[in-house]
């Protein structure tokens, strides 16, 4: 083991290399040597290294996802820490809460059967959490979508977003079964958009955003009815429009999309604060603790990605946008492979939504596209964040793998009726 | 392969495809926009040392303070004592309308940042409270400084007075000019303000210099005519179909170059730019620093000779300091200099050196030869025909008392209808002490009227002052 660690070329190697080297750093940065970075550094390292191993014991699934993660945890906390000591603590406390997680759903998934024959319990739970956030919801940053329980805030929408994936797949599982009644595509495309609506009301746009683009997606592959297409698309044109006509925080967002230097001491504050520092960092970077990132409201949060231009240079920015591409495209390659079609589905929902939510906040903190708040999945500050992405990433991990017999012949056995 | 597949793979490829465009615009927005953002007085970057550090003073050669910063319960304040009479050489340090003049050159003296370095921010990171900056002293003089302030006036125009050996800046005015001070209540008005405040005349106002030209073109003369031969002056002279008329159309009759000089003569000039040709007197120009930028603390603009003179009338024209010259007050400061200084033009400073808070000093400029523009006897002649000037020529009204003063005016039109009034020279003659530029914007007066009796104020108490 010992013997393993110290090869440099594996990609554990030079994953352990890069947390040694930027946690020795952050030890001097504080003047005061606190007990914390050392709890940090060994925690980081342990887990991760230990995860992993436990991992390829026990999967003979996909070997990247899992140590591409870590690597955009491992930026992530570091950038975390730098920027509130005390946060990063949590984050890397939520980390390990994440890695268990991830196991739990890895075995719950893989040992309970049938997760195809869900919909109503998916859809019945969505449902619930949607009302309980807008009745204990309580606001953050302009968008009311988070609830508290037992003292510690948590975002039912992170938690929907899985169960809106697995309902997705479900349905296209079962289609023959639902669309035997005349009117169940109907109601299915009204669950889609009760949820897209219960995000909107909550003026969580960013996850309304990411919601639709999931739905469009899997609509586009698996639905036969092409023409539901073309509405939905229209739909959603004539549905915009109208949101910039009749809300306000929608209109503000295309406003300081379009010109945020016109009110850079108000509307436009965050955005432009988040383009100063992706300037000033230069292809290079100031240096881990030499930039000023938290002159950038929420920079731990979303905005993290600014914080990582700013101080590790935008080529350390355009490396984390790699990093993600190349989770779709091992996440595109598994689904490809599994022949099971629930799973299949819902690894191609997972990856699309690490990568629409990446690009979304991405997009959004560099002005490319309207600024919508949403997480950068695995690099930004959040329990729930991290917790449902490791979730996610635990099903996804499973689906890298091949099922047993029983599994597949039942799938041949759909794929031929399909036929 | 089927549908699904495909369909998959499509999606695929859009996504990469959003990420790929997402590298490209980033790597866009850095090489491209990042620059120009950065100055945005909204990014807190620049202004995070200079809340840290307490920024330095700014004094003058005597040690009056003529800007400091005080620290108030808001954070840091910036004093400008003396208001207008510095607006151009000291500038302003804004968040709002960002830095200018010696603000802006001597930032980081006054911030005591070194070039930005890990180990020097880490040094700030490390070290508690706001740190200090240094002092930058002047080479002005605040009682000068003052004096020519209050004699420009309200009158549009510029001073410079120097030492024409040293280079030092003794005073730099120029008019009319805005007060740092209440930047923010009167930036409208300032920016709207059609005669442009902001602008420091006295080193990027273009004038047209009229006959103090003929100063340069004397010295092209002197080493470049082969005869004596004198000149006939009938009050004009008709070149190509152009007439080129003599102040008042007075006829000088027969001159040399020496009585061309003191009276002032256009017709003898523009036959001697006719003579020589403008390559040579280009040649002299150029040694004067026309075309050439000076190197000074605060950004000069180039006084211009045109590149090439297509006709006869615009070589007379530019013989006598009209056509396309433009010059610069500091420039022609230096040109005064230069002649009282045997031909030897110097670099004109106006920091003197850069002490820190205990007054030790960190960095002392030194005057350096600029432009070797003519040999010693051509100065002298040069320099004895601006004596003939202010006793008995067209600049009687700068004489002085009991010292010698030299000096040339100037009377030059342009594209306003009222002619600006020039006046340099220097004192004592002989040793000379100070060197003036003074210039009347759209006086509509002669510099002998308007420009000479305020260059003799100037003198006279510059000497005064500099040997108490």
């Amino acid at each position: 083991m010992t013997k393993k660690l110290l090869v440099v070329r594996s990609p554990q190697g030079l994953l352990l290399i890069i947390n040694i080297l930027a946690l020795l750093l952050l030890m001097t940065f504080n003047i005061e040597f606190e007990k914390n970075i050392l709890f940090i550094a060994i925690a980081l390292i342990f887990t991760i290294f230990l995860s992993s191993q436990v991992l390829y014991k026990i999967s003979n699934g996909d070997t990247y996802i899992f140590l591409i993660v870590t690597m955009l945890i491992s930026i992530g906390i570091i950038m975390i820490y730098r920027i509130n000591p005390a946060l990063g603590f949590k984050q890397v406390i939520w980390f390990g809460v994440g890695i268990i997680v991830f196991f739990i759903s890895y075995f719950t998934i893989k040992y309970i059967k049938h997760w195809d024959k869900l919909l109503y319990f998916y859809l019945g739970i969505s449902l619930a959490l949607f009302i309980a956030t807008l009745i204990f919801g309580t606001k953050n940053k302009g968008a009311t979508n988070w609830i508290i329980i037992f003292g510690s805030s948590f975002q039912p929408a992170e938690l929907i977003k899985v169960l809106f994936i697995f309902s997705l797949a479900s349905y296209y599982v079962n289609k023959e079964k639902y669309n035997s009644w005349k009117y169940s595509r109907l109601i299915y495309i009204a669950a889609v958009y009760i949820h897209i609506g219960f995000l909107f009301i909550q003026k969580d746009l960013g996850t309304a955003m990411l919601f639709f683009l999931l739905f469009m997606s899997i609509l586009y592959v698996y639905e036969e009815d092409r023409r539901l297409l073309l509405y939905n698309s229209a739909g959603a044109v004539v549905l915009s429009v109208a949101g910039y006509f009749l809300f306000n925080h929608v209109r503000v967002r295309i406003e300081t999309w379009l010109n945020p230097w016109t009110d850079i001491g108000g509307k436009g504050y965050q955005i432009t604060q988040s383009l100063f520092a992706i300037a000033s960092g230069g292809f290079f970077g100031t240096g881990i603790g030499l930039g000023h990132p938290a002159f950038i409201p929420e920079v731990h949060n979303d905005f993290i990605f600014s914080a990582i231009c700013e101080e590790m240079g935008v080529l350390t920015g355009i490396a984390v946008i790699f990093l993600f591409m190349i989770i779709v495209y091992r996440g595109v390659k598994i689904a490809l492979q599994q022949q099971n079609q629930f799973f299949r589905i819902v690894a191609l929902g997972i990856t699309l939504m690490f990568g629409y939510q990446a690009f979304i906040i991405l997009g959004g903190v560099t002005k490319m596209i309207p600024l919508t708040g949403i997480t950068l999945p695995f690099v930004s500050y959040g329990g729930s964040s991290l917790v449902s992405s490791f979730a996610a990433l635990g099903i996804l991990q499973l689906a890298s793998e091949e099922f047993d017999v029983e599994q597949e012949d039942e799938d041949e056995h759909r794929i031929q009726e399909d036929n | 392969m089927n549908t699904e597949s495909k369909r998959i793979i499509r999606i695929l490829i859009s996504l990469c495809g959003l990420f790929i465009g997402l590298v490209i615009y980033i790597s866009y927005f850095q090489i491209f926009t990042a620059d120009r953002i950065l100055s945005n007085s909204y990014n807190k970057r620049q202004w995070i040392d200079e809340e840290n550090i307490l920024r330095g003073e700014i004094i003058d050669r005597k040690g009056t303070i003529l800007v400091n910063s005080i620290i108030t319960d808001k954070g840091q304040s910036r004093n400008y004592k003396y208001g207008n009479v510095y607006s151009h050489i000291i500038g302003y340090s804004s968040r709002e309308y960002g830095k200018s003049g010696i603000e802006a050159s001597y930032n980081k003296e006054l911030l005591n940042l070194s070039d930005l370095n890990p180990l020097g921010e880490l040094k700030n990171i490390l070290s508690d409270g706001p740190s200090l900056g240094n002092n930058v002293v002047l080479t002005l003089d605040h009682e000068l400084q003052s004096y020519a302030y209050k004699l420009l006036g309200n009158r549009k125009g510029s001073i410079v007075i120097m030492n024409p050996k040293t280079g030092e800046i003794y005073s730099m005015v120029s008019s009319p000019s805005f007060n740092p001070s209440t930047l923010k209540e009167n930036w409208g008005d300032i920016i709207a303000n059609e005669n442009s405040p902001l602008l420091n005349r006295s080193i990027m106002g273009l004038y047209a210099p009229g006959s103090i030209f003929k100063l340069i073109t004397a010295t092209a003369a002197i080493e470049n005519r082969e005869s004596d031969d004198k000149f006939n002056c009938e009050g004009s002279i008709n070149i190509d179909g152009y007439v080129l008329k003599d102040y008042g159309g007075v006829a000088h009759g027969e001159l040399d170059l020496n009585e061309a000089l003191v009276k002032s003569c256009n017709v003898a000039f523009s036959q001697i730019g006719l003579e020589i040709g403008d390559d040579k007197l280009r040649n002299t120009a150029e040694k004067y620093m026309f075309n050439r930028s000076i190197p000074f603390d605060l950004r000069t603009a180039e006084s211009t000779f045109p590149d090439n003179i297509r006709s006869k009338p615009e070589l007379g024209a530019s013989a006598i300091g009209q056509g396309k010259i433009l010059v610069t007050p500091l420039n022609m400061a230096m040109v005064a200099s230069a002649i009282g200084n045997q031909g030897e033009m110097v670099k004109p400073i106006i920091v003197r050196e850069i002490i820190n808070h205990n007054n030790s000093v960190l960095k002392k400029y030194k005057t350096e030869l600029l432009s070797k523009v003519t040999s010693p006897e051509t100065a002298e002649y040069l320099k004895s025909m601006m004596i003939e000037v202010v006793n008995e020529g067209t600049g009687k009204s700068a004489r002085l008392d009991k010292i010698q003063a030299a000096g040339k005016t100037g009377t030059a039109e342009n594209e306003s209808d009222k002619e600006h009034a020039w006046f340099i020279g220097f004192a004592p003659a002989d040793d000379p002490l100070v060197a003036v530029a003074v210039i009347i914007e759209s006086s509509g007066k002669t510099g002998g009227a308007e420009a000479a009796p305020i260059a003799r104020d100037l003198m006279n108490r510059a000497i005064q002052i500099l040997n108490k």
